[in-house]
């Protein structure tokens, strides 16, 4: 190859600049070179397994139980928590793949972090479950059903919360402002205003029309139409053009709901917005409690009350009622045994997806997966343990949140923010977040499943990359990364008036749903609410 | 004759690009420490910055070789000499780039030093010497020009000169062989006299940095601190820096006052005794920050103390404490003591981890100044805090200052209320400080200020205690916001009171 003198100079700055390989030849591949990297895809191969119909062995233990819970991840736990703290004591709770699903966590040397959510909203007034909850805790200290509850402050995310990289510049809050131009200021301002007047808005039948739990909010038809258009269309209907606020709701869809705007409906784009009414005595609007590892304290707090003999690995693989009892067969994935439950009344807590392959007749209670059933989305949840943190500049240090304009992955989440420190602490872990929005959720599974954790770190590390450039690749020790091929449902447009999931939600017999697919949209609220409610059914 | 010159030019070119990057080296341990890592990464910067340097050197006319050797080196004279005394400026005034600057040196001075050798072989093959003999000539005096210097740096020229005024030498020998060059080869070059003038203005400028160096480093020093700097270290957490005019010893942590010796007195009696007059039982007490010792060498005139934990993050901090000799005795071997008990770790997790309870707890954290700071001001930590002090025993707090910085006292006070604690606010005047605010804090009310001592005081005595207790109607209690680790609004406050006072 003949070398210019330019490109002498361009390489060996470009060498320099890198201080290695890596930015010279213009990719990330080689800024992995050595790292740790792990990957983890929990309930697939079970998942996958239960699809394949393979053959079971027949039980060779039979239980008798009063409520079989199935499923532990955030509903299946709040059931079980809310049954024994109202007196039942036959309960047995099938943790099936994972426990706590989308609230799991782990650890990366010797630190706690999340494998799912990171954070709850102040709960709203109608939350009462959420609130029952957090005050049994001890995370609302005081006044936990009024407008303002008294918050354990430890819980309550620190400043700063959340910052967002524009232009190669850091600026405070998510909503891009650097650099706009007036009228997208103006449409920004119009947006924020139309979104809080809806806060406080009843419809015909007097309920809030956005509430969360979402099944409380009205179901006045002039608002419900909504459904039936893209949160996207509706936009452009009401004249939102400016792209940074339209890139902002865009990035809240898949934050919240793993799917864009285009294929969120308007109703749950705006109820994003509008029913987080939560307060706190403490706190400034729109708080958030979030701990190093998420929100996985909430369901260990829901699991401690559970006694050993009231819980059991494995998953439920068969549930079928035969008379006045519901026969479930658990299988240990480990030794292939079938215990056989034969249960007087089951909680299915598990995806409606996996459920579809377990609950015999799912047809006969009003369900046809194949017409009812929601998109699901898949997500990316990866953990970098940190030995030393990337400099900050002065005027906006680390935040909590840390979110890139522009980019289609979600920013990074630190998790030792909350720690009361002089100092930054030796080691942390930061989350990034990546829900593959905008494709086809059946050819982002298909390449997930045979992805090496080579491959899923060119996603995971983007916005790192971004931010912080190669000195990223220097402060990494070890990376973890959580593939959830159907972390949550979407709720596409018409999913409010999904004939199948109001069926099961109308459930009164021996089987009873309790999942946030039931709403149609993946949020602790909702998944603990469908949880309340079985068991109040059943208390 | 000429050749020989050329060949002597040799011997001292190698010796300045060698003693440069020796210099950026020692510059680079002095100041950022791990010098295997420092001097490895810059040998290396500096070898593949003189590989440039000689491809480069091929894009220079034939006719134009000499000519270019004396401008290169004039140019390595003058950045190579004034290399040393920019960084130094750079580092004292500018932490940040300090890393960039140093590299963007080596570069260019390798590369510029790179270029030197090539260009006086061309020099002499234009000569008809035989090209074996050149190459042979040139690198014997090359390497030797290398060994002399690498065995006077260390030994003769750093300890004698310092590294500013050594580079400067050097930057001065490099001049002298480009006017000596360009005298010898006037006849050979379109304009010696552009050279001769060049290379006047580059001496003269060296010339009179190297007189001034000393002055220039001490200045750009006192710039800052406005005093002599007798100790600079920058330790993981923090840049500490200890000056002295006269008998006035004094600490800057990150450029902020910390005391001074002249009337720390005041402070840390006004600190600690309020608290141990009224605490007689105490045997047990613990100090939050304070690595320093001053407030720990107040606490240690009570006999009947039994047991001090020093808690403070920077080890850098309490070890320059207990071994420099004028620092000791400004605290009288306080961290020495077999009472005392110095741990280094953070405030927080040290709190969260153990679970002592002490009769008195003085806290002499940092100011709320940034967002980390201001967690050690937050209800939270004051209840950790609170868990850590026996029932009737007081913990006292420094607050900023009540006439300064009203917002953030009267902030920090109210947390401290909604933390549990029943609080009595003072304050007291600290000539380098100014008015400056306490706040005692009780698990019960009931603390009236002490009336007399019975230890011996400089500053307190009945009627200073009196009026440290009273808030005359400038610095009364305002109603501020208690200190939420959501808002922080205690470091917008400290942020806001400041930057009124200070212009």
């Amino acid at each position: 190859m003949e070398l210019t003198r330019r490109k002498v100079l361009q390489l060996g700055l470009g060498l320099l600049a890198g201080g290695g390989a890596g930015m010279a030849l213009g990719g990330c591949k080689l800024l992995q070179l050595g790292l740790n990297i792990k990957g983890y895809w929990p309930g697939m191969l079970e998942g996958h397994w239960l699809r394949g119909h393979t053959q079971l062995p027949a039980p060779s233990v039979e239980r008798k139980v009063g409520v079989a819970i199935l499923g532990g991840g955030a509903a299946g736990l709040f059931a079980a928590w809310k049954l024994v703290r109202g007196g039942r004591k036959d309960v047995l709770l099938v943790d099936g793949p994972e426990f706590g699903g989308n609230c799991a966590a782990g650890a990366l040397g010797g630190l706690a972090h999340p494998r799912g959510a990171h954070y709850l909203p102040l709960p709203s007034l109608e939350s009462r479950h959420v609130r029952e909850l957090l005050a049994d805790m001890g995370v609302i200290e005081r006044d936990a059903f009024t407008a303002k509850p008294y918050f354990d402050e430890r819980v309550l995310v620190h400043a700063p919360e959340e910052r967002l990289w524009v232009d190669g510049r850091w600026q405070e809050g998510l909503m891009p402002r650097t650099g706009m131009d007036a009228d997208e200021l103006k449409q920004q301002q119009r947006f924020l205003d139309f979104v809080a007047g809806l806060r406080d808005k009843t419809g015909s039948d007097g309920r809030r029309v956005f509430a969360i739990p979402l099944v409380l909010s009205s179901t006045d038809p002039q608002w419900r139409a909504l459904d039936q258009l893209s949160f996207a269309q509706w936009l452009k209907r009401e004249g939102y053009t400016a792209p940074g606020l339209l890139w902002y709701l865009d990035y809240a869809c898949r934050d919240d709901y793993g799917a864009g705007s285009a294929q969120t409906s308007a109703w749950a784009g705006l109820h994003y917005f509008a029913s987080r009414g939560g307060h706190a005595a403490n706190a400034e609007e729109g708080a958030i409690l979030t701990w190093p590892d998420g929100i996985n304290p909430l369901v260990r707090h829901l699991a401690s009350v559970l006694a050993p003999a009231q819980r059991m690995g494995g998953m439920a693989v068969k549930a079928t009622e035969v008379g006045k009892v519901v026969h479930v067969d658990v299988l240990d994935v480990v030794s292939r045994k079938v215990t056989r439950l034969v249960a007087e009344q089951v909680i299915c807590a598990m995806p409606l997806h996996v459920a579809a392959h377990v609950v015999s007749g799912l047809r006969d209670f009003g369900y046809d997966p194949a017409q009812h059933a929601l998109p699901h989305a898949a997500w990316q949840v990866s953990n970098f343990l940190i030995d030393r943190f990337p400099d900050e500049p002065k005027d906006h240090p680390l935040a909590w949140d840390n979110v890139v304009y522009g980019s289609n992955s979600l920013g990074f989440v630190n998790s030792t923010h909350q720690l009361i420190r002089q100092y930054k602490p030796a080691h942390s872990v930061f989350t990034a977040y990546h829900a593959f929005a905008n494709e086809d959720p059946r050819a982002v599974r298909a390449r997930l499943e045979h992805a090496s954790a080579d491959d899923l770190y060119d996603v995971a590390a983007q916005d790192l990359h971004a931010v912080y450039g190669w000195r990223w690749r220097q402060a990494v020790q070890q990376v973890e990364i959580t593939v959830r091929g159907h972390a949550m449902s979407t709720p596409a447009p018409g999913f409010l008036g999904n004939a199948g999931l109001a069926a099961l939600r109308a459930l009164d017999g021996r089987i009873r749903f309790a999942h946030a697919d039931l709403s149609g949209l993946s949020v602790f609220e909702e998944a603990s609410w469908w949880g309340n409610q079985a068991a109040e059914a059943l208390l | 004759m000429r050749d020989r010159l050329l060949i002597l030019s040799v011997f001292i070119v190698a010796s300045c690009g060698l003693a440069y990057e020796l210099i950026a080296g020692a510059l680079a341990s002095y100041l950022l420490g791990d010098s295997v890592l420092q001097f490895s990464s810059i040998i290396g910067t500096y070898l593949f910055a003189m590989g440039l340097g000689s491809h480069c050197s091929k894009y220079v006319k034939e006719e134009r070789a000499l000519g270019t050797f004396i401008d290169v080196e004039l140019l390595v004279g003058l950045i190579g000499g004034l290399s040393a005394l920019f960084l130094f400026l750079v580092f004292a005034w500018a932490n940040a780039p300090f890393r960039t600057v140093l590299y963007a040196l080596v570069l260019i001075c390798g590369a510029l030093v790179g270029m030197e050798i090539p260009l006086v072989m061309r020099v002499l093959n234009q000569r008809k010497t035989a090209f074996a003999d050149i190459v042979s000539r040139v690198l014997t005096f090359d390497y030797m020009g290398a060994l002399a210097v690498s065995l006077l740096f260390p030994l003769v020229l750093a300890p004698k000169l310092g590294l500013a005024r050594t580079a400067l030498l050097f930057g001065l020998l490099n001049v002298g062989v480009a006017l000596w060059t360009a005298r010898v080869f006037r006849h050979e070059l379109k304009n010696p006299l552009h050279f001769y003038l060049r290379g006047g203005i580059v001496l003269m400028l060296l010339a009179g940095s190297f007189v001034a160096a000393e002055r220039l480093t001490a200045w750009s020093e006192k710039a800052i601190y406005g005093d002599e700097i007798i100790h600079a270290q920058t330790s993981p957490y923090q840049r500490l820096v200890l000056t002295k005019w006269q008998d006035d010893l004094r600490l800057y942590i990150n450029g902020n006052l910390q005391f001074s010796s002249r009337d720390e007195y005041r402070y840390h009696e006004a600190l600690v005794h309020p608290v141990l007059e009224k605490t007689p039982w105490a045997k047990r007490v613990l100090v939050l920050g304070g690595g320093d010792g001053l407030a720990m060498r107040e606490i240690l005139r009570y006999p009947q103390i039994e047991h001090i934990t020093l808690v403070d993050l920077d080890p850098a901090m309490t070890t320059l404490f207990s071994t420099s000799a004028p620092l000791v005795a400004l605290n009288k071997g306080a961290l020495k003591d077999k009472r005392a008990h110095v741990v280094n770790e953070d405030a927080g997790q040290w709190l969260e981890k153990n679970n002592g309870v002490f009769d008195a707890i003085i806290i002499d954290f940092p100011d709320p100044s940034n967002f980390a700071l201001g967690k050690l001001y937050s209800v939270p930590m004051f209840r950790l805090v609170n868990r850590h002090l026996a029932q009737n025993g007081l913990m006292v707090v420094q607050s900023t200052s009540p006439m300064h910085a009203p917002r953030s006292y009267w902030s920090i006070n109210k947390t401290l209320e909604e933390a549990g604690f029943v609080t009595t606010p003072y304050h007291a005047y600290v000539p380098s400080f100014g008015e400056w605010g306490f706040i005692i804090g009780a698990k019960q009310a009931g603390y009236t200020p002490p009336t007399a001592y019975r230890l011996p005081m400089k500053f307190l005595d009945t009627e200073s205690t009196r009026q440290m207790f009273f808030f005359p109607p400038d610095m009364q209690k305002i109603e501020v916001e208690a200190n939420r680790l959501n808002n922080q609004s205690l470091v917008h406050y400290f942020e806001q009171d400041w930057s009124r006072v200070l212009r």
